[in-house]
Order: C-alpha cells, then sequence, then structure tokens
C-alpha cells in the first residue's frame, strides 16, 4: 500500500511532541559518546597537568603535538602501527583469494559433501577461540614459526575464511545465472568465467566483507598477544596495552591519550566513510559482531 | 551448467586446508588434552599421562576458576538483560519514525569498530577517572565522589563499559527485523484501535522470535571468550573481581604471578568446560525458542 505524501513544509508538532522521549534517550547516549570521544581527543592536545586540574578544554598553554611525537617514536606506536596495517591488508587480500573461489564454487555447482562443508564453516564461525590456541601453538612451536610475522598473517587468513565463505556464499546466490549460461554458449570454460565474469561481479560483496576483515585483524587482541613474542612483532592491540601501563607509571596522561587517539584513528575513518556499507554489512550478514 | 570436478577441487581445497588446520585438527586436539595430564604445552604426545576427568575435578576445585565462572554468569546474565534490552529499546525507537535515525544509528554503533583495547584505556582512563573523570564530573553536581575502580564497584564498571561498546551490534540486528516486519500489520493494528503499547507486546515481540534467538546466541558467543576488558580493568595480577575463565586458562597454561601449578591439560579442560556451556545454552534456545511459524 502507498501513500501519498501529503509533507507539508511545517513540522508536525504533534507527531514530534510523542516522539520526545525517544529523542531524549537517543541523544543522551549519543550526547555521552561524543563527550567522551571529545574530551579524548582534546586531552591529547593537553599536559598531563591540565589534565588532573580538569582544565582540559582551554588549551591555555597551547596545542601539544608532542605527545603524538612521544607516543609515535618513544613508545614505538609506529612499530604496532605498521604491523597492523601489514596484518590487516596482507590478511584482507590472502582471506579473499580463498574465500571467493570457495564460495563460488559452493554457491553453484552440487556435488558431494557441499552441504557438509558449508555446515563446517558455519560451525567454525561460532568456535570459540580457546577451543583453538593451545594445540595452535605446539604446532607452531613444532614447525619453528614462532616469533614470525608469517605466522601471524597466516592465522588471521585461516581464522577468518568461515565468516568470509559464507558471507560472500550468499552474495554469489543473489547473482543470476544467465551471466555463466552466456559465457558458456560464447565457449569460455567454467574457470574462465570465474575470474573474468563472475569475480568483478562479486565485488560489492567482496568489499564489505573486506573491510569487515580489515577491522577485525586491526582490532584483533588475543591471537596477537599468544603469537606476537617480541615488541617487533605487535599489533596495535597488544602495543596499546602495554603502553597504557607504562604511560600511566611515568604520568605522562597526554601522550597516553595520543596513542589511544592514533589507535581509535585508522577505524575510525573507515567507519566515517563506509558506515552505511558496514552497517549494511552486518545486517545483510548478521554473523559477526 | 557443466559441472567440472577439477575446478571444484581446485577452488576449494584451500579453503578446506585452512578448516582443518586452524578448526578441526585444533578442536580435536583440546578435546583429547583436556583428558590428559600435560605440564606444558610444547610436550610431545608420548609425554602425555590419561587422567580421565582429573582435570576438569582440578578445575572445578580452584577458587579462581569458581570465581571466574561466577563472574562470566553475572556478566552473561545481567550483561545480557542489559544489552539486548538497551538494543531493543534503541532499534524501536529508532523505527518509530525519529529524525536523524542515520546518525544516530551510526554513532551507537560506533564503539563496534574500535579496538577494544583502545576503548577499555578510554573507560579507565577518562570516564571512570577519580579526579577529573565524566562519570565523577557529574557525580560531582550532587556532591558525591565515587571510587568507580575500587574493589568493590570494580566488576561494575568493567561491566558498564562492555555494555556500552556492545549495544551497537545487537541494536542493528533488531533493528534489520523490525524493519522486515510488514506495514500493513500495525496499519491494520491501528485500524482496529491497539495501542502503541499493544502493538508492541503483540506484534513486534512475537516476530521478533527469531532475531532473539539469534542475539541470544551470539551474545552467550561472544561473552564466554570474554577476556580484554578483564585484563585491562586488572592488568597486573587477575583479581577475583573481574577474573574470567579465558584469563584464569590463560594463567595456568602460560604461568602468571601466584599460579604454583602450570598444566596444560587443564588450560584445555576449561576451554572444553566453555564450550560445553555454548553449546547447552545453543540447545536450550533452539528448542525453547520456536520461530518455524513465523517467515518473515
Amino acid at each position: 500500500m502507498k501513500q501519498i505524501d501529503y509533507s507539508k513544509p511545517h513540522i508536525d508538532w504533534h507527531k514530534e511532541l510523542k516522539l520526545v522521549p525517544g529523542y531524549l534517550v537517543l541523544g543522551l547516549w549519543v550526547l555521552f559518546t561524543v563527550v567522551m570521544l571529545g574530551w579524548i581527543f582534546a586531552a591529547s592536545f593537553s599536559t598531563s597537568k591540565e589534565i588532573y586540574s580538569g582544565t582540559v578544554l582551554q588549551f591555555a598553554s597551547g596545542f601539544h603535538l608532542e605527545n603524538y611525537a612521544t607516543a609515535w617514536q618513544t613508545q614505538n606506536v609506529s612499530v604496532f602501527f605498521a604491523n597492523s596495517l601489514l596484518y590487516a591488508t596482507t590478511a584482507l587480500i590472502g582471506i579473499e583469494l580463498i574465500c571467493a573461489p570457495a564460495s563460488y564454487v559452493l554457491s553453484r555447482f552440487k556435488f558431494m559433501g557441499n552441504k557438509l562443508i558449508r555446515n563446517c564453516f558455519i560451525v567454525g564461525m561460532s568456535i570459540p577461540s580457546i577451543m583453538i590456541i593451545l594445540p595452535l601453538y605446539s604446532l607452531a612451536s613444532q614447525w619453528g614459526l614462532t616469533g614470525t610475522r608469517t605466522l601471524l598473517i597466516v592465522l588471521y587468513i585461516c581464522l577468518n575464511v568461515p565468516f568470509t565463505t559464507t558471507f560472500l556464499l550468499n552474495f554469489f546466490g543473489t547473482l543470476s545465472r544467465t551471466y555463466e549460461e552466456a559465457a558458456a554458449i560464447d565457449g569460455s570454460s567454467p574457470i574462465n568465467t570465474f575470474w573474468t565474469i563472475m569475480l568483478p561481479l562479486a565485488q560489492p560483496g567482496m568489499i564489505t566483507v573486506g573491510i569487515f576483515n580489515f577491522l577485525a585483524v586491526w582490532n584483533e587482541y588475543f591471537m596477537a598477544l599468544i603469537f606476537a613474542g617480541s615488541d617487533k612483532l605487535k599489533n596495535v592491540g597488544v602495543g596499546l596495552f602495554n603502553m597504557v601501563a607504562a604511560l600511566k607509571s611515568v604520568g605522562n596522561l597526554g601522550a597516553l591519550f595520543a596513542a589511544v587517539i592514533i589507535v581509535f584513528m585508522p577505524t575510525f575513518l573507515i567507519y566515517l566513510f563506509l558506515s552505511d556499507k558496514i552497517i549494511a554489512g552486518v545486517t545483510a550478514g548478521g554473523v559477526k559482531g | 551448467m557443466k559441472q567440472d570436478k577439477k575446478m571444484i577441487v581446485l577452488f576449494l581445497t584451500p579453503a578446506v586446508i585452512s578448516f582443518v588446520f586452524m578448526f578441526l585438527y585444533p578442536v580435536s586436539r583440546t578435546v583429547f588434552m583436556s583428558l590428559f595430564e600435560v605440564e606444558s604445552l610444547t610436550a610431545a604426545t608420548d609425554q602425555w599421562k590419561f587422567n580421565g576427568i582429573g582435570n576438569y575435578i582440578a578445575i572445578w576445585q580452584n577458587p579462581g576458576f569458581r570465581g571466574s565462572m561466577y563472574n562470566i554468569l553475572r556478566i552473561w546474565l545481567v550483561g545480557g538483560v542489559c544489552v539486548l534490552g538497551l538494543s531493543l529499546l534503541f532499534a524501536v525507537i529508532l523505527t518509530s519514525g525519529v529524525r536523524g535515525k542515520s546518525m544516530f544509528r551510526a554513532i551507537i554503533y560506533l564503539p563496534n569498530v574500535v579496538s577494544a583495547v583502545a576503548l577499555a584505556a578510554m573507560w579507565m582512563q577518562y570516564v571512570f577517572n577519580r579526579k577529573y573523570g565524566l562519570l565523577n564530573d557529574i557525580a560531582g553536581l550532587f556532591g558525591v565522589n565515587i571510587n568507580w575502580l575500587g574493589t568493590e564497584l570494580k566488576f561494575w564498571s568493567m561491566l558498564i563499559a562492555f555494555i556500552f561498546g556492545a549495544v551497537g551490534y545487537y541494536m542493528l540486528i533488531f533493528l534489520s527485523g523490525i524493519e522486515r516486519i510488514p506495514s500493513d500489520l500495525y496499519e491494520a493494528a491501528t485500524i482496529d484501535g491497539a495501542s502503541k503499547v499493544g502493538q508492541f507486546t503483540h506484534i513486534t515481540l512475537p516476530l521478533l522470535k527469531g532475531v532473539f534467538k539469534t542475539n541470544l546466541t551470539f551474545w552467550s558467543i561472544n561473552t564466554i571468550t570474554f577476556y580484554v576488558w578483564s585484563k585491562m580493568f586488572s592488568p597486573v595480577d587477575s583479581e577475583l573481581s573481574t577474573i574470567s575463565p579465558v584469563v584464569y586458562m590463560m594463567n595456568i597454561v602460560f604461568g602468571s604471578k601466584g599460579v604454583t601449578v602450570r598444566s596444560a591439560g587443564r588450560g584445555a579442560a576449561v576451554g572444553v568446560t566453555l564450550a560445553v556451556f555454548v553449546l547447552i545454552v545453543f540447545t536450550l534456545f533452539n528448542v525453547l525458542i520456536k520461530d518455524d511459524d513465523y517467515e518473515l
């Protein structure tokens, strides 16, 4: 049933009045979030003295960019940042390369074990990480992989295969089969059809799931804690964890908040520009937080 | 379409191998290891001594583990009621015709894309701070100063911060559930004179059964591996007030201050115990909440 839009230029005050409690609840929550982030952003440019005395928003002594310099260089955030960037981008590429072909075959072809493999991936998504890390640790030390970046990248790829395959499988399901039929008539082999026609068509799905994988790997903490032995291999999560304690003990709160902002910024910027795609992905996939 | 066996094998093998390597083998070995006395993770299998359910008995006799299970129960139950309640409330408000829906939705979901370590640091170093923290600024208006991170309140402070970060995700799932309910149901109810509250309890809630089940399942899976928040709120020693089962497991496997016995076998037993709990909860929801009557 479609209603004719009688919308007038002025606001329907009666309707708006009924929504006041709703606005109040949402407004308070959002206000809290904005104040929290805004204060921390301001504090990252302030001195510890200003933070302790509660005069953060006055910037009486100017903007202390040296907080960022301290966090970035002295506290090694640059190293953690580069590591997280490396882990997230390489894992992202690896995941797509493994999952796109697998999900295509699972969504298009009927064969023995298809359903079983699909179910395995669904179960895989809900296996708690504590059920897998102990044997993985033994394997890694057996194969002499502990303390290498390769290990973390491989783990991040494998960890995200079930979710990504399931997500892309559903996406391929929404694509029409007429493309492949037309390509087959033109004499294109199925493998060729996949790479030249279907993969480009799957791009929207691959981008959405790619954003999720990037965020997941960037924010990952547990695996990095166990498998990144030395400081050189740590990602932003583990690095920030140690840094918070260190900066707190020397009382350099400005640099502490600068470090928090540096870790926060990349995912925040991605979200700022792609929030519609991310939110649509959560509701479409409905599978991962 | 022409079936191509070679293509199927070629395209599937990497994904299947990764699954076997990452999930199938480790899970089987963890279950197996939980039945053996294994001191170090790197010990070869011929050094394992069969122990039956000895590891399970040992962990349940440990006050640290029991305390951590009590904590996770409270996080799951109290946190679950708050998170699902708040997220449902937000979803209902957002679908009631408020302006700026996508802006509100985006800001409420924001904590979910932020590193948990960064988020926890924001709460601990700012919001809960006794001297300059946001909550004590507000409490100060009423002439009170609260020690949010003291032993008594620490657990609840941790839970509040965790809830704040979690709500957005469950809200999105509820939101998509509500938006899939056909609007003519509400129109018919309005014509029949049903109130907004009546519409909520008789249309929205029953039709959201399946979505509730999804959210409850995700909530259970997410809380069972509760770790970062617990570590952030007691970074040096694992305090009984905030310890979670995964923290306990990490301590007995990799060692920590105050841990006298290191045992990888017991660590595996903790993992299996938690997985069994998830399985029980999952089965219960599937039996109790039947959503096959409603196809949305």
